[in-house]
């Protein structure tokens, strides 16, 4: 169910992007997601009963796991459960499953670059293949500013230590507004105001791409 | 189609049978005729008879049309004022009122007891719900036995009660399973296909030798044949059916009936 | 009747100030509450601070030490910033070890003093490879009133502007640290990052410096924060409501204003603890 895509924006590209949905047995929605050399596996549990500290009376409640590669998950990975969790939840319609327990683990197989941006396509992707009800989708999308002011998308690894700046947006598919940013570095307002334009503009490749990885999948039965 | 022509809405006829995302928005005929009053939507221009839409899971109505809240494949079901539903590959069962399930008792609380159904939340089932059950006559049902009833009571803010007889009283098929046979889950979208009418997979396995089947919507299924070797042939072609394509299927029963 | 009528329908409560363009404490949308701000407060740190903005009171103490450099940054010190929510604070927060609020916060200002770049590390640095400063800026909410974020960068900024470091040298022969205590030097503050939040309200209206009560119902949060040449160190929108381009661009503006504000208070405040 791997799809291959390059897509040219400018002059920047996304580096190859592949997804495969549905490849673990257990949990009722997976996907792993793949960015060039970034790849992260994501599981979904839910709706699943939920313990009675963590019930909410109105809605879902949402648990973001993020496993790191090595070792074990320290406040970085604590800060971006957070930017995570409140993303998901922005877009999923938890009101109509209250009192039960969602939990979604992201466990990083390889972090080449765009790392946040790669967890929240996958993210996405295991909710959508769970059948969760979504009022929305969202992807994520990375933008590096280069030290002679040039912006790059979806920079790798070494393109990131490089930069001056980077910027991770998670875009939503309506009417493509910010639901979730977070900057590394600093840089002038027009820069970022530049970026997230790019980013709305990479969006529509993400999500067509979301499309035909459905599509792929649902052309099994 | 582009992804941008997606948000400012498609025609639902269009897209019936073709995979749609959450935040997709569908529009109705009744909306570009400009002729939406209010729930009542007219599905034919014309007098043609009006009814009203039903909106059927993975769908919210928004304003203008239907938004789509569930990745899947869109269908729709003509007559009356039409239906339109999202056909989606999901594992995890949430109760709905009026589906068969089969639950597996996990404890007995006095005058009810707790059914695994898969759900959020365990199912209850009242010891009289079952077919000519009083108070003296109470059932037997053990911790363990699988069960094969009928959502009573199932919405999200209520737990789900369950129930083994119909309207009238009678079990019509209902109640414990019989001992041996065996329990598998398989995914909710294979369920809905092998209880479709007329379903072919059901109709060559039947012709291979006599066996009990038990489907219930919450994706389990129960299998008797008359020797377990028979039994988990089937268990196996079933389990096999959601990634095998009609053609397959057919070449792979050929070859169990030449045997 | 009022309060009744807050208990049982908060969120409607609130709609019904909004729409007259202010707040049920009187505030309007784009003001913050009476920021003050004590520096020095705790004698035995290096440098502290403490914050007041409405109620939600943050104290930052600053404590150095002298450690070696990590071997693959020879020339470079440290920073441990840490913020913590004791269960004192709110009702919320339960003790042992930190909430996922308090690392996310913790995280945050971390990113704050490496983006803004406020203290190059490398001035923390005493000999190369051998001696370094390193500063713990540990911060503590006592009174949490929402706005958790904007109170401790200030809190953090303040403290920072109060270190005195005393001036260490390294004997040649010995190859022993000598520390002067009489001769102190204030820390070299590059940058001065200042942070703005935002609370969501109805995915469309803006408040800013939101209380807990506001924070609660509200649908999202978005903090900025800049420096004085009006630079973004930080963006960090955490999920929540959807925002476009052009409302981001509202909260960017606003927060250079802020900034402005911030400045001209901590100056008045230096100057004024500042011996003539």
């Amino acid at each position: 169910m791997a799809v291959e895509m390059e897509v040219a924006d400018g002059q920047c590209r996304l580096r190859p992007f592949s997804c495969e949905l549905g490849l673990l047995s257990r949990p009722d929605g997976s996907a792993a997601f793949l960015q060039g050399d970034t790849s992260v596996l994501a599981g979904l549990y839910g709706p699943a009963e939920a313990k009675i500290s963590k019930e909410l009376p109105d809605r879902a409640a949402l648990e973001v796991l993020l496993r790191p590669k090595v070792g074990l998950p320290g406040v970085l990975e604590r800060s971006r459960e957070q930017l995570l969790r409140q993303t998901c939840e922005a877009v999923l319609l938890g009101v109509l499953h209250p009192r039960t327990a969602i939990s979604l683990v992201l466990q990083v197989l390889s972090d080449a670059g765009s790392l946040l941006s790669c967890c929240l396509n996958a993210a996405c992707m295991a909710l959508l293949d769970a059948g969760l009800p979504l009022a929305a989708l969202f992807c994520g999308v990375t933008y590096a500013l280069q030290p002679d002011g040039a912006i790059l998308l979806d920079p790798t690894a070494r393109q990131e230590q490089e930069a001056r700046a980077v910027l991770t947006f998670a875009i939503a598919s309506s009417d493509r507004k910010v639901l979730m940013a977070t900057t590394k570095g600093s840089c002038s307002v027009e820069e970022m105001q530049q970026c997230l334009a790019a980013a709305q503009r990479a969006a529509s490749t993400i999500f067509q791409f979301y499309r035909d990885s459905v599509r792929r999948r649902y052309s099994k039965n | 189609m582009a992804a941008m022509a997606m948000e400012r809405g498609t025609a639902a006829e269009a897209l019936v049978g073709q995979v749609v995302l959450p935040g997709d928005l569908l529009l109705l005929p009744a909306h570009y005729d400009e002729d939406a009053e209010g729930e009542r939507l007219r599905l034919s221009a014309g007098t043609a008879p009006q009814g009203r839409l039903l909106c059927g899971p993975g769908l919210r109505r928004s304003g203008a049309g239907l938004l789509v809240t569930k990745c899947g494949l869109l269908r729709h079901r003509p007559g009356g004022g039409g239906a339109y539903w999202v056909d989606s590959q999901q594992k995890r069962y949430v109760p709905v009122k009026g589906d068969h399930v089969i639950g597996i008792v996990t404890a007995k609380a006095g005058d009810v007891f707790r059914l695994d159904v898969g759900g959020s939340e365990p199912a209850s089932l009242s010891y009289l719900a079952f077919e000519g059950a009083t108070k003296r006559n109470r059932p037997n049902v053990q911790v363990g036995d699988l069960i094969y009833g009928q959502f009573v009571v199932a919405n999200k803010d209520m737990e789900p009660e369950m129930v083994c007889i119909d309207s009238s009283g009678k079990s019509s098929g209902m109640g414990i399973i019989g001992q041996d046979g065996f329990l598998f889950k398989v995914s909710l979208g294979l369920i809905r296909k092998l209880l479709a009418p007329k379903c072919e997979i059901i109709q060559e396995l039947s012709q291979l030798y006599p066996f009990e089947l038990v489907l219930g919507m919450n994706g389990r299924i129960w299998v008797k044949a008359k020797t377990v070797q028979q039994t988990l042939i089937i268990v196996n072609i079933l389990e096999a059916c959601e990634y095998m394509t009609a053609e397959q299927r057919k070449q792979a029963l050929a070859k169990l009936s030449g045997n | 009747m009022a309060a009744a009528f807050k208990t049982v329908e908060p969120l409607e409560y609130y709609r019904r100030f909004l729409k007259e363009n202010c707040r049920p404490d009187g505030r309007e949308l784009g003001e913050f509450r009476t920021t003050t701000v004590n520096i020095g407060s705790i004698t035995t740190a290096d440098g502290s601070a403490l914050v007041k903005l409405g109620n939600t009171t943050v104290i930052c103490g600053v404590k150095a030490e002298l450690a070696p450099p990590a071997v693959d940054s020879a020339n470079k010190g440290y920073i441990v910033p840490n913020v913590e929510l004791p269960s004192l604070c709110a009702e919320r927060f339960r003790s042992g070890p930190p909430g996922e609020e308090a690392q996310a916060a913790s995280q945050f200002i971390a990113d704050v003093i490496e983006n803004s770049q406020m203290i190059v590390k490398e001035d923390l640095c005493i000999a190369n490879g051998k001696l370094a400063w390193v500063l713990y800026c540990d911060i503590i909410c006592l009174d949490y009133d929402g706005n958790l974020l904007d109170a401790s960068v200030f809190a953090l900024l303040a403290a920072l502007k109060n270190v005195q470091l005393p001036l260490v040298t390294i004997n040649e022969e010995t190859g022993l640290s000598e520390v002067n205590l009489k001769q102190k030097n204030p820390l070299i503050i590059r940058k001065h990052p200042v942070a703005t939040s935002f609370a969501i309200f109805d995915d469309t209206l803006l408040i800013v410096d939101p209380t807990a009560e506001e924070e609660d119902l509200a649908t999202g949060t978005v903090t900025i924060v800049t420096d004085e040449e009006g630079r973004l160190c930080s963006v960090h929108k955490p999920g929540g409501s959807p925002l476009t381009g052009a409302k981001l661009q509202d909260c960017i503006t606003r927060a250079i204003t802020r900034h402005k504000e911030v400045k001209k208070l901590i100056d008045k405040v230096i100057k004024s603890i500042t011996p003539k």
